[in-house]
Formats: structure tokens, sequence, C-alpha cells
């Protein structure tokens, strides 16, 4: 408990509202290394609201990037009993579907922001943005829908500031200006789920702000629900609600 | 379509894959330019080997066949015949006028048949020329002077004749392959030069005449005739002049072997008309022990005929077919007379030819093999080179993949990337093929010229050029190769891309 003192409350001004859009029960995940089993998650529970901005807050190592993946379908639960389907989306088990569905359900329902931007070099702004929607679309689906899809990238771009950067490359612009590339990106397929990955841990705290800013912008479209790990308690006082993981369970503030 | 987009981009902001393309663009240049040089090579000698027996010849030989003139007139009758000439083939020895003694290929031929049958007329080397040579760039080949003297080289040599220098007439001459003498000093530029003969004088000393072999060389031909039966008769000498020299592109041609008019050899050889005695015959029994001569009209022989066909290029063995009917026809009007047609030999230029082509495609062929060994190090060279990116991309591979690219769509990145390298550098060994390869002969005299180096020297090779033409079809082949073999190179690299996890390739630093 001493070790959560310093942790900003959560203001009350601020309930969860809306269904359950992802639920996560006893979520159990073990890495190999070698010979070694290392357990990372170890029956995390965690339920997630439409709408909800939550904040998973751990030490290092505590398993928040993992479940982080798993809640993004990058990664498969440890096998569980057919029936028991540890994660949820909207209802839909995700270790019920296929590696196409999960492909899919990534693309469309999910997008990810990472701490270090993940930001393709060679691709100039404008086009970082676009891999998601070309990912989306295919070939011919993004042809028909290029103007329209090159007209909501510009504009999303303009809203985070970055409207003089498009043909810039990643290495080009500042740290902050590519992580605001990187939630662009992650939003060019209007997902419903925002993850993000410790995405000021890359930034000072002015620069780190402002992107919370911009994430906080974002709520006002249809990604209104955002799961962020953090390790910074200042940064998961953004969020609406902020659970504690620590040693791969969910020890406070969980539903 | 991001793949598209990547291709594009990994392929224009890289060096790698240039290198990549350029290491793919050399072995596609090798190969080609080995295939189009040595296929050349090959269309070469076999089209000289046609241009010298037609399409098909029928052959009996040694002792020969006679009543061609009706067989020649029967194939002529055919509309599918273009012309049919006699052939009298046989071996001689021939002396030359410093002394040395050579065994030769005689082979007896009407000249204006011989002509319309095959490229005969197009192989007369002493004849008047408009235009130099291509190598020849300063116009030093003596035949561009403009004298009047190389239209009658030319006339004599279609002819077969030269005119005695005393009474003017015509006189049965020879033909010679341009080597057979040594007399002619072929140049870098590919024409000939005559050059001074050394003579023997009577004393057993050595002088140098300056004789030019169509104009007024001779030579001795020794041949020895057989009887209808295959029996040798004594030897038969004749000095023959030389009415000009012909090169057929072929070496060994070129140097074994003399044309004689057909008449002329076939006299020598006994082979023309005439009563001769018949040494068979019975003893007088009312004179034991004595023989009666016994006289009978032998009819002039030959030993082939040679026939060119109007549609052979389309159908050479439907022609054969044809050629053979018309001999069975020819066959049964002189039963008894003439070889049956299961006896004869008849054989199309390819079936005359095939010992040499054969060796020459297998020749080919292995050279094309080993240097398509060799070029398998693009595959190689690719499967390095993707490893090594995808090393280096494999965070951006776990973007992807969190931006939903499917495993298939991550190998396909790379496999299409693969078959890029492999277009641009498979197009651009084609291109550069081609302009080595049509500019081949120049860049082989820049570097004789530059550097002294003659790979290909005309003054030892028959081949006057090194072939220079590049077939759309093995092109096709080579450039399809090209890209398969980056395809291939890059499929072990794209696979390990589809299937890298991708939560280590995000953390991958």
């Amino acid at each position: 408990m001493t070790r959560h003192a310093a942790i900003p409350t959560v203001p009350e001004s601020r309930p969860a509202a809306g269904v359950a859009l992802l639920s996560v029960r006893d979520l159990h995940k073990t890495y190999r290394l070698g010979r070694v089993e290392v357990p990372v998650l170890r029956g995390a529970t965690i339920e997630v609201r439409e709408g909800e901005w939550v904040a998973v807050l751990g030490a290092s190592g505590s398993g928040k990037s993992t479940l982080l993946h798993l809640m993004g379908g990058l990664d498969r639960p440890d096998s569980v009993a057919e029936e028991r389907h540890p994660i949820r989306f909207d209802g839909r088990p995700l270790s019920g579907m296929s590696a196409g569905e999960l492909d899919r359900y990534r693309a469309e329902s999910v997008g990810f922001v990472f701490q270090f931007y993940h930001l393709l070099p060679e691709l100039n702004v404008l086009e970082n943005v676009l891999l998601g929607a070309m990912v989306l679309h295919g070939r011919f689906g993004y042809s028909r829908r290029r103007g329209a899809l090159r007209a909501r990238a510009t504009d999303l771009l303009a809203s985070f500031g970055l409207s003089h950067r498009l043909s810039h490359r990643p290495a080009e612009i500042s740290g902050g200006e590519r992580q605001r590339v990187a939630i662009a990106r992650a939003l060019i397929n209007e997902p419903r789920l925002l993850l993000a990955d410790e995405p000021t841990g890359n930034l000072d705290r002015e620069t780190g702000r402002r992107i919370l800013d911009a994430i906080a912008g974002v709520r006002g479209g249809p990604a209104r629900t955002i799961v962020m790990v953090t390790h910074d308690p200042e940064v998961a006082a953004r969020a609406d609600r902020i659970v504690h993981l620590e040693d791969g369970r969910v020890v406070a503030g969980s539903i | 379509m991001y793949q598209a987009l990547l291709t594009r981009k990994y392929l224009t902001t890289k060096v790698m894959p240039l290198l990549a393309s350029l290491g793919v663009a050399l072995c596609t240049a090798m190969v080609l330019i080995t295939w189009s040089v040595m296929g050349g090579f090959l269309r070469m000698l076999t089209e000289s080997g046609r241009s010298l027996i037609g399409d098909v010849r029928i052959v009996w030989p040694n002792t020969g066949f006679p009543y061609y003139d009706d067989l020649i007139a029967r194939l002529e009758a055919d509309p599918e015949v273009e012309a049919a000439t006699p052939l009298i083939e046989t071996f001689g020895i021939i002396t030359l006028p410093d002394g040395r003694t050579e065994g030769v290929a005689v082979r007896g031929v009407e000249g204006p048949g011989f002509a319309r049958v095959t490229s005969f007329a197009e192989t007369l080397w002493w004849k008047p020329m408009a235009e130099p040579l291509r190598k020849d760039r300063g116009g030093e080949d003596p035949r561009l002077d403009g004298r009047d003297m190389w239209r009658r080289l030319y006339e004599n040599g279609l002819a077969l004749t030269r005119p005695d220098p005393e009474t003017g007439e015509p006189k049965a001459a020879m033909v010679l392959g341009i080597e057979v003498t040594d007399f002619n000093r072929r140049t870098r530029s590919g024409f000939y030069i005559p050059m001074v003969i050394p003579q023997q004088t009577a004393g057993g000393g050595l002088t140098h005449a300056d004789v030019f072999m169509p104009l007024q060389g001779e030579l001795t031909l020794r041949v020895v005739p057989l009887d209808s039966r295959g029996r040798p008769r004594d030897v038969q000498t004749r000095v023959l002049p030389v009415a000009n020299e012909f090169e057929s592109g072929l070496y060994d041609i070129d140097r074994q072997t003399v044309l004689v008019r057909f008449d002329a050899l076939q006299s020598m050889l006994q082979m023309n008309e005439g009563l001769r005695l018949a040494e068979d015959g019975p003893d007088d029994p009312f004179a034991p022990g004595e023989r009666e001569d016994r006289y009978e009209v032998d009819p002039a022989r030959t030993t082939a005929v040679l026939v060119r066909g109007r549609t052979a290029d389309r159908d050479l063995a439907g022609f054969k077919a044809r050629v053979e009917r018309i001999y069975s026809e020819f066959a049964a009007a002189h039963a008894g007379e003439v070889p049956s047609p299961s006896a004869i030999v008849i054989q199309t230029w390819e079936d005359a030819n095939r010992t040499m082509i054969a060796a020459v495609k297998k020749e080919t062929a292995l050279v094309l093999f080993i240097f398509s060994f060799i070029s398998m190090t693009a595959v190689f060279l690719v499967l390095a080179i993707f490893w090594a990116m995808i090393s280096e991309k494999t965070r951006d591979i776990g973007v992807l993949r969190a931006l939903g690219a499917g495993s298939w769509g991550i190998a396909w990145v790379w496999l299409r990337y693969g078959a890029a390298i492999g277009l641009v550098g498979s197009v651009a060994g084609g291109l550069l093929a081609w302009v080595i390869v049509t500019n081949i002969n120049d860049i082989h005299d820049w570097m004789g010229t530059s550097l002294g180096l003659y790979v290909w020297d005309p003054a030892i090779y028959v081949f006057k050029e090194i072939p220079r033409r590049i077939e759309a079809d093995k092109a096709a082949f080579v450039l399809a190769g090209g890209v398969l073999s980056c395809l291939l190179g890059a499929l072990i690299p794209a696979l390990r891309a589809a299937f890298m996890n991708p939560i280590r390739a995000l953390r991958f630093e």
C-alpha cells in the first residue's frame, strides 16, 4: 500500500460510463526463456467500458505491455478450457478467432501507439499514417477510397498540428511530432479501441503533456475507449480510471 | 497496397537492393551474352552447312549411280523442287606451286546449277566489292579497287573455268577453299591478302613468285577412279588452273575442299559415259587361257544429287519424304541399274551435319549450364541481402502486424520485393547484354587496339565476326529466369518474416 500512496486519486467526477467493450478475466500468460518458464500475467482481470480511458499502472516487468499486446490480439493467452475465453471484445472472444480474424480485428478495431513511435523510416509522415488504411482496405479497397482516406489522414495530421510535415520523413521531425504521427496512424481506421504503450515514455515532460492532450482529444471521435499502460503515476492521472498491475495481477482499481 | 508502397520505397531508398539488382543484372547479362554468342555460332554453323549442300542430298558414294540427268529432270518437274544438281565427291591429292602435297576432299560441280542449289555464288571470295567489310574501316580490302579483274574472276569461279592464256578459250578449272593453299593471309579486318609464293628452283634453292592463284596459279590434282563395281583403276593426274577461291565460313571445309568442274572430274574418275573394257569377261572357250576383250557402254555417273526445295524451310522432313518418293519412281524406271530406294542414302542438310551440329549444341548446353549454375549465386545473393534486411526491418514487421497485416501479407512484401529486384536486375541485365552483344565486335576491336587483347582473332577463327544477335525468346527465358531466381532467393527470408513473432519483432532492438 505504501507503494501506491503517491498515486493521484482518480477524480470522482469522471465515472466509468457505457457497457463493457473489453473484458479480461483471469488472464494468464507465460513466456519461455530457454528451459525456464516465466509467468508474466497470473490471472489478470480488468473490464474496460465503451468510452472509458483506463490507465494500467505498473512497474517495469509487471506485465503491462504483455496485457496490452494480448488485448490487441498480437499474442494469445495461455491455453485455457475452450469455454473460458479470457479476453472478449464487444462480447466476441479473441481466443476463438482465427489468425485472419485477429488480423482483421487489429486492423479494424484497434489502434496501437508505441513508446518509440515505430514509424517506418522510409515512408513520409502522410504515408506512415495511410499505412494502416492500406492494410485494412487492401489494394482495390484502398484505390477506391484513396481520395477520402488521404483527406482523412491530412485532416488528422492537421488536427495534430502537422500539416506542414506531410512529406517529411520521421528522421526529419521531432520526437513529439513523431508520436503525434503515430497517434494519427493509430486513428486512421477509426478504431473503437486505442491501445497506448507508454506513449510519453520517450518524451520530455512538456512534450509528453501535449501528447496526453492529443490522446484526450481523441475521445471526441470514434476511438473513445483508450487503454494506456504507463509506469508514471502523473501520466496515469490523466485517465478516467487507473488499475494497478503487480506481478501479473491487477491489485487495485479493477472493476 | 502497402506491399507496393514498401517495395517501391525499399527499392529506391536502400543501397543493398541496388547491389542485388546489379548482381542479378550481371548474371542475366552473362547468361544472355553467352547464349546469344554460342547460339549465333551454332546458327552460323548450321546455315553454312545448309549453304553447302542445299536442303536434301541423294548419295551413292564412291561408285556413283547412272541416269542422274533423268533423276534431276524428275526432281525439277516437281513443283516443290526449286533446283537439283549433280555432285561428285571423292578424295584426291593436290600439289601446290611451292611443292607441298595436300590431301583434299574433291567435289565436282556444275557451277551455275550448283549455285542455284547452294550458296556457292555468295561464297566465292574474289569478286568486286562495292562496300568494305564492316570491320575494314580503312577500306584496305583489295577487292574494293574497282578493277574489272574481280568481275572476271567471279565469272570464272562461277563457271569453274579460266581462259587459256594462249587461245583465250575457257578451260576447266578449280575453285579452292580459301585456306587450302596458305597463300592468302587473313587480316584482322576479315579480308584476305594474297601472299608471295615461295618456289623451289631447279638447283634446290628457293625463290619467290608473285603469283595470284586465281590469275596465274595452277595445281596438280591426282584422283583414283573406281569402276562401277568399286574396283580402283590407275591414278589419274591433271594440272588444272585455279579460277577462284571460296569461303564457306567453315574452317574445315575451307581448308580441305577443292571444287572442280563437274565434267572434268567425271572424266578423271572415268564416270563419264563411254565404252569401257569389261574386266570380268569370261575366258574364250575356244582359246583357253586367253580372254576376249569385251567392251560395254558405261553410262555417266554421279555420286550425289543435291536438291533445293521451295518450302523446305517450313517442312524439311516433308520435303525429304517427297524427294524419297521421286527417287522411288526413278529407281522403278531404272530397276537393276540404280541403287534401290532402300539402299540409297537420302539426307537432309541437318542429317548430313548432325554430328557437327550435335557437338556444338552439346557445347552450347554445357557452357550455358555452367554459367547458369554460376548465376545461381544471384539466388544466394538475394537470400543473404534479404536475410540481413529482414533483421534490420524486424521492428517494421512488428508494426505492420500491429496494424493488422497478416503473415502472408508480410511474406508478399518480401516476395514482391524480390521479384522487383529480379525484374529491375533482369531488365538491366537484358539491356546490358543487348548493348554488349549488338556492339560486341566494336568492343572486341577496341580491346584489340587499346589493350592488344584479341580474344576472337579473325586471322585465326574462320568467322569474320562474333555473332551479334539476341533472340527474343531466349531473352525472355533468361529474364524470366532472373526474376524466378530472385523469387527463390527471397522465399526463405519472406517465410521468416511472415512467421516472425510480432511481440518479439516489436521489442527487437
